[in-house]
């Protein structure tokens, strides 16, 4: 078993780092291979969560060329199997990827030799976040129950959806539908992902029917996190409904996590929340979403070969 | 995003073809909390014009699936446009209220009383009926005796003449103390005895002499 998960959201705040550290140690703890990856390039914040201050290496000797693969830029953390890849040290200009250096992470990634791979993102819908997104064929949103956050999340579906779009008809031999696509948008910038299709479509009914058929094979999960008394509780299964109803996509959705004033003190104690409050509800709803995550990943299909 | 227009009423409100008017209703409450302007869990997901289409939507399914008729109607339309099987629309069991006793068995009382009738008719039992009548006082053991020798039960004799079965029973028992006022026990004797093809008038005097106080 296999899995690349990469963590988003589109909202900054949500707790997308957090979620990636304990999720991390719960993966270790069933006994798999895990390495968490911080792609959150210039927000790097993923070593201090797991009570690292100074980690060794990281991603930036490996896009330095200090050392040649991925692999070596793995530390080790105080959790047994849990590993990271840090960017802490890279450039300060490093939110700037340049393209052929996102390929190479990219590629990387999927090189690496794990059971567990999370990849925790930035916030936003830039295409370093997107592209490392598209890394797999599952992905798993943290979304907070507040309007800023839910609108986020729509629109780095959407985002997903378009930049998808793109890299397929790049590579499929599109280029005739790509020149009517882009003659037909006003200054170049292409439509929203429905409207691409529709036109696809229009000009060529089986392109279409792949566009689709591609986009049917993401499996998005996503949790409500900082879960508060008095909201909805039946919020993240409507949410489900929606998205299931009118994207193109399955989405699943896993729990709510409730809030917790506690996680304020893990964080300043430099100690993962998950080991220092294992029998909180909070702690109890990260167990419930490994395994789910877990027993899904038996006909969970993985996308290794996504090429950019 | 999926085109609405691709989206039948059942998709809309996410309920099986086969759905119950209160579960139609069910969905509809959920589906306004879903979709409506001040809703979490659509916030910023369709523009203005966006939500008041699905809305719209959300109306006119309500309104065609509750309505019987159009809702048939519309059944009859996905059939014809091949977006639902045929299968799934017949046969939605029974509509109209069925006999207490017989559920299953039949759907039409007149068929039912009919059946009772001849029943009735069918077997030869003048002479039973003959020696009843024959008879000073008659008591409705003996009532209870012609009926089981028709072969008809307490519930079918209540189907055709809507005499409570206890009531039947207490008359059959002869339980005098919990039989009911005299107005109502005369013309019950009366219809019972029609079923059983008995002159009416003729057993209810019969029957009378024999509760009478001696």
């Amino acid at each position: 078993m296999f899995y690349i998960y990469p963590i988003g959201g589109g909202k900054g705040g949500s707790g997308k780092s957090f979620i990636t550290a304990n999720l991390g140690v719960l993966f270790a703890s069933l006994g798999k291979k895990v390495v968490l990856i911080d792609l959150d390039l210039g927000g790097s914040n993923l070593h201090t969560l797991l009570g690292l201050t100074n980690p060794s290496t990281g991603l930036h000797d490996f896009l330095n060329k200090k050392v040649g693969d991925l692999h070596d830029t793995v530390v080790e953390t105080i959790v047994p199997n849990l590993s990271i890849i840090s960017s802490v040290s890279c450039s300060m200009e490093i939110a700037n990827l340049f393209y052929v250096q996102k390929l190479k992470i990219i590629k990387a990634i999927q090189r690496l030799q794990y059971d567990c791979i999370l990849l925790d993102l930035g916030a936003g819908t830039n295409y370093n976040t997107l592209d490392f997104f598209l890394t797999s064929n599952e992905g798993l949103f943290v979304v907070t129950p507040e309007p800023t956050s839910i609108e986020n999340t729509f629109r780095f579906i959407r985002a997903v959806y378009l930049r998808k779009l793109k890299h397929l008809l790049r590579q499929n031999d599109f280029s005739d539908v790509l020149r009517k696509l882009t003659s037909q948008s006003k200054n170049g910038v292409m439509g929203s992902p429905s409207e691409v299709i529709e036109t696809v479509m229009k000009i060529d009914k089986s392109k279409g029917e792949l566009l689709l058929d591609r986009l049917a094979q993401f499996e998005l999960k996503f949790v409500l996190n900082q879960f508060r008394k008095h909201t909805d509780v039946k919020l993240g299964d409507k949410i489900e409904r929606v998205c299931n109803k009118h994207f193109y996509s399955k989405f699943k959705f896993l729990d709510n996590i409730s809030y917790d004033e506690r996680v304020h003190d893990s964080i300043f104690s430099k100690e993962v929340y998950i080991m220092k409050y294992p029998y909180t509800p909070t702690a109890a709803a990260l167990q419930n979403i490994v395994n789910k995550m877990a027993s899904n990943g038996k006909d969970a299909t993985l996308n290794r070969s996504v090429a950019l | 995003m999926k085109k609405l227009e691709e989206l039948t009423y059942f998709d809309i409100l996410e309920i099986p073809i086969n759905a119950s008017s209160f579960e139609i209703r069910e969905a509809y409450q959920e589906a306004l909390s879903i979709y409506s302007e001040d809703s979490l869990s659509t916030y910023a997901f369709f523009d203005g014009e966006e939500r008041k289409r699905v809305l719209v939507k959300i109306e006119e399914a309500y309104s065609t699936l509750v309505d019987e008729k159009k809702r048939a109607e519309y059944e009859r339309q996905l059939v014809r446009e091949g977006k639902i099987d045929m299968s799934l629309v017949e046969d939605k069991g029974p509509r109209k209220p069925i006999p207490l006793f017989q559920v299953g068995e039949s759907k039409s009382r007149d068929a039912f009383v009919n059946r009772i009738r001849h029943k009735v008719k069918a077997g030869d039992h003048d002479e039973e009926r003959k020696k009843i009548l024959d008879k000073e006082q008659l008591s409705g053991t003996d009532l209870k005796h012609l009926r089981e020798a028709i072969g008809l039960t307490l519930e079918e004799v209540f189907e055709i003449t809507r005499i409570n079965v206890s009531i039947l029973r207490s008359i059959e028992e002869d339980h005098h103390e919990s039989l009911p006022a005299m107005i109502y026990l005369r013309s019950f004797i009366k219809s019972y005895a029609q079923v059983l093809e008995l002159d009416p008038e003729r057993t209810l005097q019969a029957y009378l002499k024999s509760i009478a106080p001696s």
